[in-house]
């Protein structure tokens, strides 16, 4: 029983950290209809920036988003600017495959460069530390982190919904043209989405830092998983991707009780089999996947 | 037309340009090998060494330092005046981590490059690639780092591997010293989480089976798969069990990560034992204080009374400033066992001289940096791993006792 809490209580900040790194994923696809096979890389860049920061400065590593959170959204804008506008519109969601494929293997080649490929962790007071809940230990790091996913989804959130830049991404994301007739500079839109969605990744990657040993290839390990998400949720849609990885990341965990870590990793892939063969649109993204 | 000329002209200039670049380049190079040959001892042609190694791609790390330990191999024989006379030349090419690429790259050394002769490339999973080639040509093929039970089970009868052991002998001594240990200090009780690896299972599972037998119980016995990322699950099933040992099959970060989502769920066992991990400086980096009375088989040590083994460390130091690492070390043996194989039959060259240095090995005993190495018929070597812990903070042989550099911690401080 005890090993069920355990696992249930795990299986939720697990899922807590999903959804924020999977949170910029659709929503690039949502703007533009990209998709960003650098997301994870970007994710390792700023989980490295955030290792640099605390081993150089010895503080701690949250800190370092004070300096990657406007870096990366800069980065973001740049990016969508400079290099995807140039994507003809009619092959855009193809070649942005190969455009950001290519950018992750540089962010990749970049880090082993700089850092060479030694395994890196960041070793900090409460980074094994518990509180004890229902005859449970809740690891600190992890609560760390799953307070920094509700933080950053819920400012995501709340910039979507309340704001009139939020309201300009929502029309462009449903339906482009008509955001243009009523005097919606699309671009600009799409290219903060972009510094948005990248921003995001700069939060996660240091949620990672901070409880992962980390390494310039990893990002491999965490796209497969974090695109099964975003298709699970419904392509584009922020709430399904966060749904959709609380449900996976709390499968997962209690899966691996009667199957094992091999079998249980499989959860993400059954369910995006199941969810291409049932609903094709994902479970929340509604109209906008169907297009795709 | 006249487009499609022009551009076929600019391509054959380009092709002509880029080929011109390869001449110059080749006869540069070529230049500092012929610089060398004149220095050679008698005037000989130099023993030429293909080698193949993964200096790119998942295992550039490791291939790195096991390129850096045949150089130093090569530089320290012929420093002292060659082997047989002759100055040593190795030819090393890069894998790039594949297997296809590396059965194709020992292919190429020994036809086309004719090299006198091929030692081991890095890793299991690409040794037992380029096994199979170097033996189609009978040729003689002393590997670094393939202690999967599986190469051996091939059955290649010019296959040795130059360290002290296969991995399901990596825990010997510290099964023997469990064993020795009174009945109620003994654990009575042991959990196994491994990666689904060659030879991180291996030396896991070959400490299960003889614990087993001798009735130590297991309580877990978890294999999960190389790119696992979150330990938190396993450790839960780990904490759950609560057992006296705890073994992980680790290479670096599931090892680090294994321990740390342990910590976090407060598992405190009273032995623990991983492989791969401990034995890396950036261990102690990653998890401070939390590594006191870390177990870890170790095929080298620095401080071991072997052959050759100061004039190594020290040449090591001189170059990098540090102590060498393993992969450094197991390279350095493979270029030993050639070398004493060369020189106790007299020849280098490809042909009946390899079936010679293939036979002198299987009946002689080689003094090396790890210790005096003999093999079976299928290459495992005969000895064990010396069993490190981490005492003071600071990485000690415990085992075997009479190359132990600290005292054995029986019941590990908490974590």
């Amino acid at each position: 029983m005890s090993l069920f809490v355990q696992s249930l209580i795990l299986g939720i900040l697990l899922g807590g950290l999903y959804a924020l790194l999977a949170s910029g994923l659709t929503l690039y696809f949502g703007v533009m209809r990209v998709v960003q096979i650098a997301h994870s890389a970007f994710l390792i860049l700023a989980a490295y920036l955030a290792w640099f920061f605390a081993t150089r400065t010895g503080l701690d590593a949250l800190l370092s988003l004070v300096i990657t959170v406007p870096l990366f959204f800069v980065v973001g804008v740049g990016l969508q600017r400079l290099l995807i506008t140039r994507l003809k519109p009619a092959t855009l969601t193809m070649m942005s495959v190969l455009l950001t494929f290519a950018i992750a293997l540089i962010i990749e080649g970049m880090l082993g460069f700089v850092f060479t490929g030694v395994q890196r962790r960041i070793h900090f007071s409460y980074g094994s530390a518990s509180v004890p809940l229902f005859g449970a230990e809740v690891p600190v790091v992890k609560l760390v982190a799953f307070a920094l996913a509700v933080l950053a989804l819920g400012a995501l959130w709340l910039i979507l919904k309340k704001t009139g830049f939020g309201q300009a991404l929502r029309a462009t994301i449903q339906n482009k043209e008509a955001a243009q007739l009523v005097g919606i500079n699309t671009d600009r839109v799409a290219s903060y989405g972009f510094g948005l969605g990248l921003a995001t990744a700069a939060v996660g990657g240091t949620a990672l830092a901070m409880d992962a040993t980390i390494y310039p290839s990893l990002h491999w390990h965490w796209i497969g998983p974090l695109m099964a998400i975003i298709v699970v949720g419904g392509l584009g849609s922020v709430p399904g991707a966060a749904i959709a990885a609380m449900v996976l990341g709390i499968s997962q965990s209690l899966l691996q009780i009667p199957l094992g870590t091999t079998w249980a990793q499989t959860v993400f892939y059954v369910a995006l089999f199941v969810t291409l063969m049932v609903r094709p649109q994902g479970f929340f993204g509604g109209r906008l996947a169907q297009r795709f | 037309m006249s487009r499609w000329t022009s551009r076929r002209r600019r391509t054959s200039a380009l092709i002509a340009g880029i080929g011109a670049t390869a001449l110059i380049l080749s006869a540069c190079s070529g230049g500092g090998d012929e610089g060398g040959d004149d220095v050679a001892e008698g005037g000989d042609e130099p023993i030429l060494i293909g080698i193949s190694l993964p200096l790119t791609g998942d295992f550039a790390e490791p291939g790195q330092g096991v390129q850096r330990g045949y150089e130093l191999w090569a530089e320290t024989v012929n420093a002292n005046g060659g082997l047989l006379g002759r100055e040593i030349e190795l030819k090393i090419v890069d894998d790039q981590s594949n297997a296809d690429r590396v059965v194709a790259d020992y292919e190429a050394l020994i036809t086309q490059d004719e090299v006198d002769l091929v030692i081991g490339p890095f890793s299991s999973r690409l040794v037992l690639a380029s096994a199979r080639v170097v033996d189609e040509y009978g040729m003689l093929f002393v590997e670094p780092a393939g202690a999967a039970a599986n190469i051996f089970e091939a059955g290649y009868g010019n296959l040795f591997y130059a360290a002290p052991a296969i991995a399901d002998d990596h825990y010997n001594y510290l099964y023997d010293y469990i064993m020795e240990m009174p009945e109620e200090e003994r654990p009575q009780t042991a959990s196994y989480a491994t990666m689904d690896d060659p030879l991180a299972q291996g030396a896991a599972y070959g400490l299960k089976d003889k614990l087993e037998e001798a009735g130590i119980t297991t309580l877990v016995d978890e294999v999960y798969p190389p790119n696992t990322t979150d330990f938190s699950g396993i450790a839960a099933a780990l904490a759950e069990a609560d057992a006296d040992l705890l073994v992980g099959g680790t290479q670096y970060q599931d090892g680090v990560n294994m321990i740390v989502a342990v910590q976090q769920l407060n598992y405190q066992p009273r032995m623990a034992a991983f492989t791969t991990a401990p034995t890396l400086p950036e261990f102690v980096d990653a998890l401070g204080d939390g590594v006191e009375g870390v177990l870890a088989p170790t095929g080298y040590s620095p401080t071991a009374d072997y052959e050759g083994n100061a004039e190594f460390v020290e040449a090591i130091a001189e170059l990098y400033d540090r102590e060498p690492s393993e992969d450094e070390a197991n390279a350095y043996t493979a270029g030993q066992v050639v070398q004493a194989a060369v020189e106790a039959v007299g020849c280098a060259e490809q042909g009946e001289c390899q079936q010679e240095l293939i036979d002198w090995l299987h009946s002689n005993t080689v003094p090396t940096v790890v210790g005096d190495l003999a093999w079976d018929e299928a290459g495992r070597p005969n000895g064990a791993h010396f069993i490190q812990q981490y005492v003071a903070g600071q990485p000690e042989i415990v085992l075997p006792a009479d190359q132990a550099t600290a005292e054995f911690i029986n019941v590990k401080p908490e974590w």
